[in-house]
């Protein structure tokens, strides 16, 4: 045996035989992980790339859901979108909605927050109470509020205004009023979420922070100008990115509230693209429009989050 | 002074909340009482106890198959999700380099793109798979909340010390073992709050049902009350009892589980 003749060597540093070397092991549980994580990623390609493939690609053909061959036209769809006066409309109500609702809800739920902060008998209660839109079905919500609106018997609003002696008002039937009562269902509905957003981000806020304010003669106002506002930066960027980004998808409470009208005055961009591209098989169009919605909401969710490092490295 | 606030406070927002409380007022009350009371006061208490409302659109509606529906769509895609989720985590946990990467690029994306931009696609994938109108075709479109879900695990996950898997694998557990036995119960406090969190959005959500559910005995709750509205446009009483039925498994839910409610938001809102 060549072994037995052979010059004797150190003996190798100890070491257990079947112990698999350092690369087998990273390649188990390379395995091992991938095969954790594949569920995830049938998901997403699935659901998401897929479809979001399709969705550009259709957005350059003229395909409308029924025939056989779909003709590449370039960026044609592209700029139909905006002669169409019903994208244009439900363009231009879904961005009113957004701002109107992303200013009044942070208005409302900042100062609700700070209030909601201190201790007052029936807190607890007046917290649910602001909550609860938030926790049940929007759509329901948008139903029930066209029965409050309604110039009929039912119409709440205007029995109340009837006391004054004042003529019904045909809430949902006027467009810039009705535009102005599903952002007013909106805010309603809103605001309690977001303040309790805020309130949890105030509640992280040590209350030496304010003794020691106050006992360097800070005013309540500055207390809350130069310290709580400044710290609540965070709570303020993730509460404008979902209330920006939910604004753009808006669907169902216009849709159950007016329906998208009268006319085309409360329709949304989500509603085109069903309409468009499900009921009435515009698919090329409907795409571009999706493709256009994808990124404006993109670029928002970029631009948004952009702004806020740069306020966070301001205060901090 | 102290005092004085704190009374001053309450009588603001108590009253505050009695109004922004009016529309559950509204329909609540008006379950009790006859058209012509509505339309006399609609916000007058009525003449008695009358539940004859309840009684009618049970009768007039199928309820109980579309809880039914909501209920079996809800309890199986929150499961998968939640399963889809969790797996992913632990895998993202124990793979590294290159597959991080890759499920972190899938987030963004998944993150960015609007459910409105693949609805036309997948509206076709689905009548290609013969699952439109059918609950299962819910439940599979459901799946995609699993990468929000996993959002929230990976950020739980990350807070429990590694050690507790790698001394599991040193003693010889399979990776299998371990996510069941150990990683599981050991990160159940979040799967409560993103199983919470996303009945409520199963439940809840308009958009996913109407657009892909026409038959009457497939609906769920909530796309039984708005296409019970055609039917009760003239018998508004029937319709705010419809409401309240639908929404009352809520109250019981927001009650039960409002501390869930509220951590989710917080959590999900700085993750997502």
């Amino acid at each position: 045996m060549g072994t037995a003749i052979a010059p004797p060597r150190p003996a190798p540093p100890f070491q257990s035989p079947p112990r698999p070397t350092r690369l087998q092991r990273l390649r188990r549980r390379g395995i091992e992980s991938y095969l954790f994580t594949l569920p995830v990623i049938v998901v997403f390609v699935v659901l998401f790339a897929i479809p979001l493939a399709q969705s550009f690609y259709y957005s350059l053909t003229d395909f409308n859901g029924y025939s056989t061959e779909a003709n590449f036209v370039g960026f044609e769809n592209y700029t139909t979108i905006w002669q169409d006066s019903s994208m244009l409309s439900a363009l231009g109500f879904t961005l009113i909605f957004t701002i109107a609702t992303t200013l009044a809800i942070t208005a409302l739920a900042i100062p609700l927050a700070l209030v909601l902060n201190q201790k007052f008998f029936g807190r607890n209660l007046v917290r649910s109470v602001f909550f609860f839109p938030s926790v049940v079905s929007v759509a329901i919500l948008g139903l029930v509020w066209g029965f409050i609106f309604a110039p009929l018997g039912t119409g709440v609003i205007n029995s109340i205004i009837g006391w004054f002696g004042a003529q019904p008002v045909a809430w949902l039937a006027e467009p810039t009023l009705a535009r102005l009562s599903v952002i007013i269902v909106a805010v309603w509905g809103g605001t309690g979420w977001h303040a309790v957003l805020y309130l949890a981000y105030l509640q992280a806020i040590p209350s030496e922070f304010y003794e020691a304010a106050s006992i360097d003669g800070a005013t309540r106002w500055q207390q809350f100008r130069y310290m709580t506002l400044p710290l609540l930066t965070p709570a303020i960027t993730v509460s404008q990115l979902l209330l920006l980004t939910g604004g753009l998808k808006v669907y169902d409470l216009p849709y159950t509230l007016t329906g998208g009208g009268p006319g085309f005055a409360t329709r949304t961009l989500t509603q085109s693209i069903i309409e468009n591209g499900i009921a009435q098989g515009e698919v090329g169009k409907a795409s571009a429009l999706s493709v256009v919605f994808f990124i404006a909401v993109g670029l928002i969710i970029v631009a948004q989050l952009a702004l806020s490092r740069r306020l966070e490295a301001r205060f901090s | 002074m102290k005092h004085l606030r704190s009374i001053l406070l309450s009588v603001v927002m108590l009253p505050l909340a009695g109004v922004v409380a009016i529309p559950f007022y509204y329909i609540l009350v008006n379950t009790l009482k006859t058209q012509p009371e509505i339309s006399a006061s609609p916000l007058g208490l009525p003449s008695g106890v009358d539940f004859s409302n309840y009684a009618e659109v049970f009768e007039a509606l199928p309820i109980w198959q579309s809880f039914l529906n909501t209920l079996y769509v809800g309890v199986v895609s929150i499961f998968l999700m939640l399963l889809v989720g969790s797996m992913a985590a632990y895998g993202m946990l124990i793979g590294q380099g290159l597959l991080t990467k890759l499920i972190g690029v899938i987030c963004l994306i998944a993150f960015l793109v609007p459910g409105q931009t693949t609805l036309i696609p997948l509206y076709r994938m689905l009548s290609g798979m013969y699952l439109v109108d059918t609950l299962e075709g819910l439940i599979f479109l459901y799946m995609g909340g699993a990468i929000f879900c996993y959002f929230l695990i990976i950020g739980y996950m990350r807070t429990i010390p590694t050690e507790m898997f790698e001394s599991a694998r040193i003693d010889g557990a399979s990776a299998f073992r371990i996510y069941r036995s150990i990683v599981l119960p050991l990160i159940r406090p979040i799967l409560v709050t993103v199983g919470v969190f996303q009945a409520m959005w199963v439940w809840n959500d308009f958009i996913t049902p109407n657009v892909f559910i026409n038959s009457p005995d497939k609906q769920t709750l909530v796309l039984q009350v708005y296409s019970a509205v055609g039917q009760f446009s003239t018998d508004w009483p029937a319709f705010m009892t419809l409401s309240v039925i639908v929404l009352a498994p809520l109250v019981v839910f927001f009650i039960a589980a409002q501390r869930h409610i509220v951590s989710g938001l917080v959590t999900g809102s700085v993750k997502g």
